[in-house]
């Protein structure tokens, strides 16, 4: 049983690191451990789906910084706090920042894998609702000025009379326009239409008259 | 202490004896003044001259006592050999006008004053020469150098150098060698019985006669009116043939009483009385000297005046020195006996033929409990007093060997106390058998404070440990944690992989070798804090310095890694050896890392730790705590191993404090200086062992 995404063990105790790899990996999880912030960084791959397992102490960067890096660069990894004592400040911010879970040493496997099992999740998640995005905004692009025009009107919920009245035409050309871009955006309703528009940010134009 | 054992047995030195009960050595000062010693040179000579020419049987050529010659001994004995010439000076118009009226003629005048000046001469310089300045009467050798140097060898060659004279002169008709003789037993006679008597009587100390009791002076008055009386009646009486020659020694025992009881000075003044009635009586015709020839009555009672003069001016001496010694020892014996019963310490005087006890003194009574009385004639192992009976013979032997000092003892007194004492002995005699005087004290007190000094230490030090761990248990739960972690994870991932169908038995293998490692590791971690927490005695072991910071290290690694310190070591690539209590130095070592660290907690400090382990160049071990912190204040700097003191708002101010007693207790030093850059460096610096490394 393999499952989606791959989990990054980071902890600078070789026997912590070993064990927690093995534990992952005996609950279908692929792994990939490092012994120090620095060396995951090295061999860090943003395109890969997957989690981070992260001990919070450990000289040089440490957890947090980690954290904060990669958020700067832009890298949303969905990450599980591990730690040898409970420091709630240091809890705190790690959560602010959009960690999974805090973990306090030594932990059950079920809390664990709990949480890798969000992270893993939400990882997957967000990697689902990057490709969309990118689908999204190529076929945005593929449209011309006035299909954008007519798009824009129509995810406002404009009738196409009153489209092609404020865009200067006749009826059936919006008509037209309209068919061409469902088809461009692979949209099977106007429904469909209206919810992809909205991912991808399009502003509504909505009734200015009447 | 008492350390009057060893010269008790000694007489005090024969000089520093005579100078305390006779103040002979006055005589010097006494005839000191050259022109009072050459006045009273000339005065007794001339007297002399007087009785010597009074004293001649005629027509015997020479007198039976000649007396100026030995006043002339007597004189230069008494004074400083740079004076002697004022003194024959003084004595050459005498001479001149005593011998120029018995018509003798001057050129044999002259000569006689040479050889009688020769005769004192020769004889002073011999005696001064082997029996030094001093005359003393009451010593046994003087006496013996006076008799054979100025009674025998002056008259003797100042004999062949006048009789010499005399012939080359032509004075007289008998021959050589009768001259010899006679010159020589007159003038021998005069010497044993005059220059005792003068030098006597001039170094006497005439202030002290009068503190002279009353028993003494009737005892000496009536020693000599007994002897003038009995010289009378032997002497000076009609010859006849009821003399009986026997009655010569009759005077023997008022001689010898007059030696046992008033010495030199009054054997030579009876001597004197005696010498004087002798030849009176010889000289009238009275007496046992009354012999055919004058020759011969003068030869008999010269010889019978020398052979009773000689032994007992010696005999005199000979008692003298015997009384001298025995005073000494006696008051020596008194000093002795004064600081024996005053002593502040125990003392016990034991015979070492049998070991009993033969004295103690008051505070050995006190300590012991037991009575002086009951304590003589036993010995100490019978009373019980060796805690140890062994370590009484361990002391015999080594007072046999000799002194015996600070031997360390436990005894019993009569409660059956025990008290811990040290003892010092040493042999001493006593009334003529060997003795051994030991000296103990107490120092049960001493011992019992200062065992509680160092149990007070002991638990200062244990204290001050348990604060430190205390306030590493943060990072010591997190040393716990991390082995806990991977043994709960690894035993949980082997449950899982159990619960599936398929089983690698090779994985298992690794899960629960990888468990049994971690666990150990937990163990250590547990075994080293309870090390640290134990309190126990200071151990002294061999160690490897190396060890010592590699176990410190890892006790510490929580707390480092926790505050995200990198550690650098630079270890001395073999193994330093050197002596210590393991635990003690770890906290040390521990303490300091954590100071190290807490240092570096300051913003912008350089997040790495050093430690460098090396041998210095004067034979020691050297450990370095380097930080990157801010450095110490200068104002801190002077107070920072002051108990008490401390920068840190949770401290108890005793760490370093402590470390530092720690580290001089193991013979070392804890140093600390400021880097030149950041931070600061602490050194421990400890005695290598040159045992091998185990």
């Amino acid at each position: 049983m393999t499952r989606l995404g791959t989990v990054f063990v980071v902890d600078d105790d070789p026997g912590v690191r070993k064990a927690l790899s093995r534990l992952l990996r005996s609950a279908g999880y692929d792994v990939a451990a490092y012994p120090s912030p620095s060396s995951f960084l090295d061999a860090h791959d943003p395109a890969m789906p997957g989690c981070l397992v992260l001990d919070l102490a450990m000289p040089g960067i440490n957890g947090l910084e980690l954290q904060q890096k990669l958020a700067k660069d832009g890298h949303r990894r969905p990450i599980v706090f591990i730690t040898g004592e409970g420091d709630i400040p240091q809890s705190v911010q790690a959560m602010k920042a959009g960690a999974v879970d805090f973990l306090t040493k030594p932990f059950d496997d079920t809390r664990l894998l709990d949480a890798v099992d969000i992270a893993i999740k939400r990882g997957c998640a967000a990697q689902l609702a990057n490709e969309e995005l990118k689908m999204l905004e190529q076929r945005l692009t593929s449209l011309t000025a006035r299909e954008r025009q007519v798009l824009e009107h129509v995810v406002g919920g404009r009738l196409n009379k009153h489209i092609a009245t404020e865009l200067g035409t006749v009826e059936k050309t919006v008509k037209v326009h309209r068919a061409r871009v469902m088809h461009k955006m692979g949209a099977d309703s106007l429904a469909d239409l209206v919810r992809m528009a909205d991912k991808a940010g399009i502003r509504p134009v909505s009734s200015g008259v009447g | 202490m008492y350390n009057g054992g060893q010269e008790s047995a000694i007489p005090l030195p024969q000089d520093a004896a005579a100078e305390r009960v006779h103040p002979q050595h006055h005589a010097h000062d006494r005839l000191s003044h050259p022109g009072i010693a050459a006045a009273v040179a000339a005065l007794a000579y001339f007297i002399g001259a007087k009785i010597g020419f009074a004293l001649t049987f005629q027509p015997h050529p020479i007198s039976a006592l000649w007396p100026p010659n030995a006043v002339l001994l007597a004189v230069l004995l008494l004074t400083p050999g740079r004076s002697w010439w004022l003194i024959f000076a003084a004595v050459l118009p005498v001479h001149l006008a005593a011998e120029v009226q018995g018509g003798v003629p001057l050129p044999m005048v002259l000569a006689w004053f040479v050889s009688n000046c020769s005769e004192a001469l020769i004889g002073a310089t011999l005696i001064r020469r082997l029996a030094g300045g001093q005359p003393r009467f009451d010593s046994f050798q003087y006496v013996s150098i006076f008799m054979l140097c100025g009674a025998l060898m002056a008259p003797l060659l100042s004999s062949f150098i006048d009789v010499a004279l005399v012939k080359f002169i032509g004075w007289g008709t008998n021959n050589f060698w009768e001259l010899v003789t006679l010159r020589l037993h007159s003038n021998a006679l005069a010497a044993l019985i005059i220059v005792p008597a003068a030098v006597s009587w001039a170094a006497s100390d005439w202030k002290g006669f009068r503190s002279v009791a009353l028993g003494r002076r009737i005892e000496a008055g009536a020693l000599f009116v007994g002897l003038f009386t009995l010289g009378l009646f032997i002497f000076i009486q009609k010859a006849s043939s009821a003399t009986i020659p026997a009655l010569l020694y009759a005077p023997l025992p008022i001689l010898l009483w007059a030696t046992v009881r008033f010495g030199p000075r009054g054997i030579s003044t009876c001597l004197l009385l005696v010498t004087g009635l002798a030849i009176w009586g010889a000289l009238h015709g009275q007496g046992p000297f009354t012999f055919a020839s004058a020759e011969e009555s003068t030869r008999s009672l010269q010889l019978f005046l020398i052979v009773v003069a000689v032994p007992l001016l010696l005999f005199a001496a000979v008692m003298e020195e015997r009384k001298k010694a025995r005073e000494a020892l006696q008051v020596s014996e008194e000093r002795s006996l004064k600081v024996f019963r005053a002593s502040p310490d125990p003392i016990v005087i034991v015979r070492k033929s049998d070991l009993s006890i033969i004295d103690v003194n008051e505070k050995w009574e006190a300590l012991f409990g037991h009575r002086r009385a009951d304590a003589i004639g036993r010995t100490t192992v019978e009373l019980g007093l060796y805690a140890n009976p062994e370590d009484r013979n361990t002391y015999l032997e080594l007072s046999a060997r000799g002194l015996v000092r600070d031997f360390a003892v436990d005894m019993r007194d009569r409660n059956g106390q025990v008290h811990h004492m040290v003892l010092s002995g040493d042999s001493v005699e006593v009334a003529g058998t060997d003795c051994l005087i030991t000296i103990a004290r107490d120092v049960t007190a001493q011992k019992l404070s200062e065992r509680e000094a160092q149990q007070q230490r002991l638990e200062l030090v244990h204290l001050s440990r348990v604060a430190m761990l205390g306030e590493l248990s943060g990072a010591l739960a997190h040393e716990l944690n991390q082995p806990l972690t991977a043994i709960l994870s690894n035993a949980q991932a082997a449950q899982r992989l159990l619960a599936r169908d398929r089983i690698e038995i090779q994985d298992l293998r690794e899960i629960l070798q990888d468990i049994v490692s971690e666990d150990r590791r937990a163990g250590e971690v547990i075994r080293r804090l309870r090390a640290l927490f134990k309190k126990s005695a200071t151990q002294f072991q061999l160690l490897n310095v190396n060890d010592l910071v590699a176990e410190v290290l890892t006790l510490a690694h929580g707390n480092l890694t926790t505050r995200e310190i990198y550690v650098v070591t630079e270890l001395c690539p073999h193994p330093i050896a050197s002596r210590g209590d393991r635990v003690q130095l770890q906290q040390v070592l521990l303490n300091l890392v954590v100071n190290a660290c807490e240092a570096m907690d300051t913003p912008g400090s350089t997040r790495v730790l050093t430690i460098k382990t090396a041998p210095t160049d004067d034979g020691l071990v050297q450990i370095l705590v380097i930080d990157g912190g801010p450095g110490i204040p200068a104002e801190s700097m002077q107070k920072l191993f002051d108990p008490f003191f401390t920068t840190k708002p949770q401290g108890l101010g005793l760490g370093l404090s402590i470390s530092r007693s720690i580290i001089e207790a193991h013979d070392g030093k804890l140093l600390v200086r400021n880097n030149g850059g950041y931070g600061a460096t602490f050194r421990i610096l400890l005695p290598a062992s040159v045992e091998a490394e185990q």
